[in-house]
């Protein structure tokens, strides 16, 4: 596990630069070697259950004019990270591209032209290096909320998630340095939307039940599922997964669970290959008798269905047997939909019975 | 007698002759060249310059000619034209410039400068239908003696008049004629109809030429002289057996002192020897020893149809005088700066009628090679063409070129296509004599000679992109030298980036060097069309 929580990121930031210096005083034509990160270099560990980076590597060589602009790019990226850290300030990935965006000498060219440009290029530095956006100092746009009786240290404050009213506590971009103080749940229920968790929260579920509610907002952002990440593997509670009865629902839990193509050389850090999916399924449909408040598929949904039963971690038998349920009946489960049959319902039956009775799908 | 007195027939004739010339001159003023106002002003000018040109060629001396316009009423402008060639006796000076179609190489075999066979009395005609002011000649033959002298046409007798005379001393041994003539119904703007492209065109196929331009409005522009080297003086020529018509065939028997065919065939034409009489004698069977005056109709058509199996040499060159690839290009580089000039002089072909002409083609890209697309410039003997563009086989022959072929991408690009046409006839489609017929023959070797050029150019283009390319790469390259050393600089905690930029330069450089040692010598594939088949050629023996 690459989980080493004091790397020594400047040093690892000055080998990179000292290569290429080294490169340039040889008088070589500089390059980086960089992983490719596309679909074709992405496959599912099956022994690790997670969706891995492949070995396929590309290099970036200041000498093809394809790649100038990135090479100076990446460089200017990762300078500016080497100062972050070393002063221990974080910086936004959208304050990295204002801080770097700048006219290139003697040009009417700028730098970065959009924060498109810069995105990319600190994932190429963290598969590169192996390191962490986070622990390059950098946070994105948070998004997500826990809520549930942990105790939390963030530099210096301390709270516990239980406590802080009906909102809960907003997952930072960065989780890194957050400490786990005390905590009485059994398991994290990770929720889709925030309209369900807050229903969950009004209806006292997280200590009726002792659950972590996670509030992913859509797909779960980094820091949540990091959090998540940590949450299972240190103190070793299992996640649910609870999500709309979609392929954009089914494609969140897969994220949390294995992964994503995306950030597959993250996956090991991010993914939870043990978690389960609770629901929406096709088969909730007729036993609890929702198919009035169904949805009609579109033609998008099924195009999106048809992707996923193509991937290799999409191959289980079950899965298979869903997806190909959603397409014959042709529509769509909202968790939401639950409210038809009473407000409460959700969590005085659906939720406990399905995880008293392990009705999970893996 | 009754009153009324009867009038002598002279009388009568007199002013009927008084009054057909200059209705002659204005019934063909078309003809002559002077329909329209711009179109007349040029008119007055090309007659100058080419009675100075010829001239000078004649006298093998360097023109320096000297055109000066002004404006001095409504649409009435003074035209002075000097040349600094032999000069004229004060006995030819009412020859020169008084006698109208006084031409002598009208109806001869021979390749010549003047189209129009009435030439410089044609200006001072049309200054004294519009103005009845006589125009002033100042000429010398270098000797002590200036003469100016006022010249008129006398249109009873078709003859010049000396009308005032007046002899200056000549201290600076001055030599050349000066004609200083005023006429009205003119225009000057500097439109390609005008006075200024037709001296600019002059210049480029007249580069052993200095001329000096005064407009009206007081600029000064000079073309200058680009060779050291006066063009050979024509020389008449036979015809040549190919393609000449059964037609061709009599009238020139009307002319020939021969007593056989055989010896009318071999005195009469050129490249026919007694070794190809024989074998025209044997093609068409006929009886070749026949007085000439005998021959009909149907034995002259079976000789054309036996000439036509037979391949001559092709027509000998002395008679015709190109201006050579050389020459148009100095001169193309001398008025126009391009950025590139291809040239070619065709060899000798023969069009209809067994006539000798020689397509001679150039190329300027860039520079001052026109802003606003292809500019075609025309030349007849190079003598320029100026209208009737439209109707032109060279405009035909130009058009029918793709030129994107070429590498000319851009129907904007800055392209200046010359086309010379030599010729001891030239097929002109009208009396104005400024559009060229369209003769296959002409046609398909004028477009021989585009296609050469043209793919000298795509070569250029080429070349010239991949250069660009080239640049534009290493550009690239070394904008982000300064922030990418900087970025290493500060990542590898070193104060100085100097040292970095210098060395990433360095490669930057080599690279491009080394590419260039290395891709210079590749050739781009030519672009061929019509199977190469340019190089068709009536050669022989």
């Amino acid at each position: 596990m690459k989980n080493k929580p004091s790397q020594n990121v400047p040093s690892i930031l000055g080998k990179f630069g000292e290569e290429i210096y080294e490169q340039i005083m040889k008088e070589e034509s500089p390059s980086i070697k960089i992983p490719q990160r596309g679909k074709s270099n992405v496959y599912f560990d099956d022994n690790e259950k997670v969706i891995q980076l492949g070995d396929k590597y590309s290099k970036r060589h200041f000498l093809n004019v394809a790649h100038t602009k990135k090479f100076m790019q990446t460089l200017l990226v990762a300078s500016y990270c080497r100062r972050l850290v070393e002063e221990n300030k974080h910086a936004g990935i959208r304050e990295l591209y204002y801080a770097l965006k700048h006219t290139v000498e003697g040009s009417k060219e700028n730098t970065f032209d959009d924060q498109i440009e810069s995105n990319p290029i600190i994932e190429d530095l963290e598969t590169a290096l192996d390191i962490l956006r986070e622990e390059l100092n950098l946070t994105a746009d948070r998004r997500g909320y826990i809520y549930g009786d942990i105790v939390i240290r963030d530099d210096e404050d301390e709270f516990n998630a239980s406590k802080l009213g009906r909102g809960g506590w907003a997952v930072p971009g960065t989780v890194e340095e957050i400490d786990f103080l005390d905590l009485n749940a059994k398991y994290i229920l990770v929720i889709e939307t925030a309209a369900m968790c807050d229903r969950l929260i009004e209806e006292k579920f997280a200590k009726t039940n002792d659950a972590l509610l996670v509030a992913c907002q859509g797909q779960a952002p980094r820091g949540v599922r990091r959090l998540i990440n940590r949450l299972h593997t240190e103190k070793k509670l299992p996640v649910y997964v609870f999500t709309d009865g979609d392929p954009y629902g089914w494609y969140i839990y897969s994220t949390i669970k294995q992964g994503s193509m995306n950030l597959a050389y993250l996956s090991r850090r991010l993914g939870v290959p043990d978690a389960k999916f609770i629901g929406m399924t096709m088969d909730d449909i007729e036993e609890y008798d929702l198919q009035k408040v169904t949805e009609k598929l579109k033609d998008m949904d099924k195009k999106r269905i048809n992707e996923i039963m193509d991937y290799e971690w999409f191959k289980r038998k079950e899965w298979q047997d869903q997806m190909k349920k959603c397409l014959k009946l042709g529509v769509r489960i909202e968790q939401q939909a639950l409210a038809n049959k009473s407000l409460e319902f959700v969590a005085k039956e659906y939720l406990p019975e399905k995880i008293e009775n392990e009705i999970f799908l893996p | 007698m009754s009153e009324t007195k009867v009038k002598h027939a002279d009388e009568i004739f007199k002013s009927f002759k008084m009054q057909s010339v200059s209705e002659f001159f204005k019934k063909n003023a078309a003809m002559l060249g002077y329909t329209g106002k711009l179109r007349s002003l040029t008119t007055l000018v090309h007659e100058g310059v080419t009675n100075s040109l010829d001239a000078c060629e004649e006298a093998r001396i360097f023109p320096d000619i000297s055109v000066h316009i002004s404006e001095i009423g409504q649409e009435r402008y003074k035209i002075i034209m000097e040349d600094n060639a032999s000069g004229i006796p004060l006995d030819y000076i009412t020859h020169v410039f008084g006698k109208m179609l006084a031409g002598s190489k009208a109806h001869r075999n021979i390749q010549s400068r003047g189209q129009q066979g009435i030439g410089v009395s044609g200006a001072v005609m049309y200054s004294q239908v519009t103005t009845g002011k006589s125009s002033e000649v100042v000429t010398s033959t270098g000797g002590k003696a200036i003469n100016k002298v006022n010249v008129k046409i006398n249109v009873e007798k078709n003859a010049g008049e000396i009308v005032s005379r007046e002899t200056l001393k000549n201290p600076g041994k001055w030599r050349g004629t000066r004609i200083n003539l005023e006429a009205k119904n003119l225009q000057y703007n500097r439109s390609k109809y005008g006075p200024y492209s037709y001296l600019k065109m002059t210049a480029i196929a007249n580069p052993h030429t200095r001329i000096t331009f005064i407009e009206p409005d007081g600029t000064k522009i000079l073309f200058d002289r680009n060779v050291r080297q006066i063009p050979k003086h024509p020389k008449e020529m036979k015809p040549h057996p190919h393609g000449t018509s059964a037609d061709d065939i009599l009238s020139m028997i009307k002319n020939s002192s021969a007593t056989r065919v055989r010896t009318f065939l071999v005195s009469e034409f050129t490249r026919v020897s007694s070794k190809k009489v024989e074998e025209i004698e044997q093609i068409s069977g006929l009886d070749l020893d026949i007085n000439p005056k005998k021959v009909d109709w149907e034995y002259a058509e079976k000789l054309v149809n036996a000439i036509k199996q037979i391949t001559f040499m092709a027509p000998p060159t002395e008679g015709l005088i190109p201006i050579g690839a050389d020459s148009v290009k100095l001169g193309l580089e001398g008025i126009l700066s391009p950025e590139f000039v291809h040239t070619v002089t065709r060899t000798p072909q023969v069009y209809h009628g067994g006539i000798a002409f020689i397509v001679e083609v150039g190329l300027a890209y860039g520079g001052n090679a026109g802003n606003n697309g292809v500019d075609i410039i025309r030349y007849a003997n190079r003598t320029p063409l100026i209208f009737d563009q439209g109707g032109c086989c060279v405009t035909e022959a130009v058009k029918s070129i793709d030129w994107k072929r070429y590498g000319v991408k851009d129907d904007k690009a800055p392209l200046t296509i010359f086309v010379n046409i030599v010729s001891t006839h030239i097929p002109y489609t009208s009396a104005g004599k400024q559009a060229i017929a369209t003769e296959e023959e002409i046609y398909t070797e004028i477009r021989f000679a585009l296609m050469e050029v043209g793919r000298s150019l795509s070569r250029y283009l080429s070349g010239k992109r991949r250069a660009h390319e080239k640049l534009t790469k290493k550009k690239t390259l070394l904008r982000y030298v300064a922030e990418t050393s900087n970025a290493i600089a500060s990542l590898v905690n070193l104060e100085d980036s100097s040292k970095i930029a210098k060395v990433l330069t360095d490669i930057v450089e080599k690279k491009y060097d080394f590419e260039e040692a290395t891709n210079g010598e590749e050739e781009i594939t030519p672009v061929s069309e019509e199977n190469g088949m340019e190089e068709v050629s009536e050669n022989e023996e």
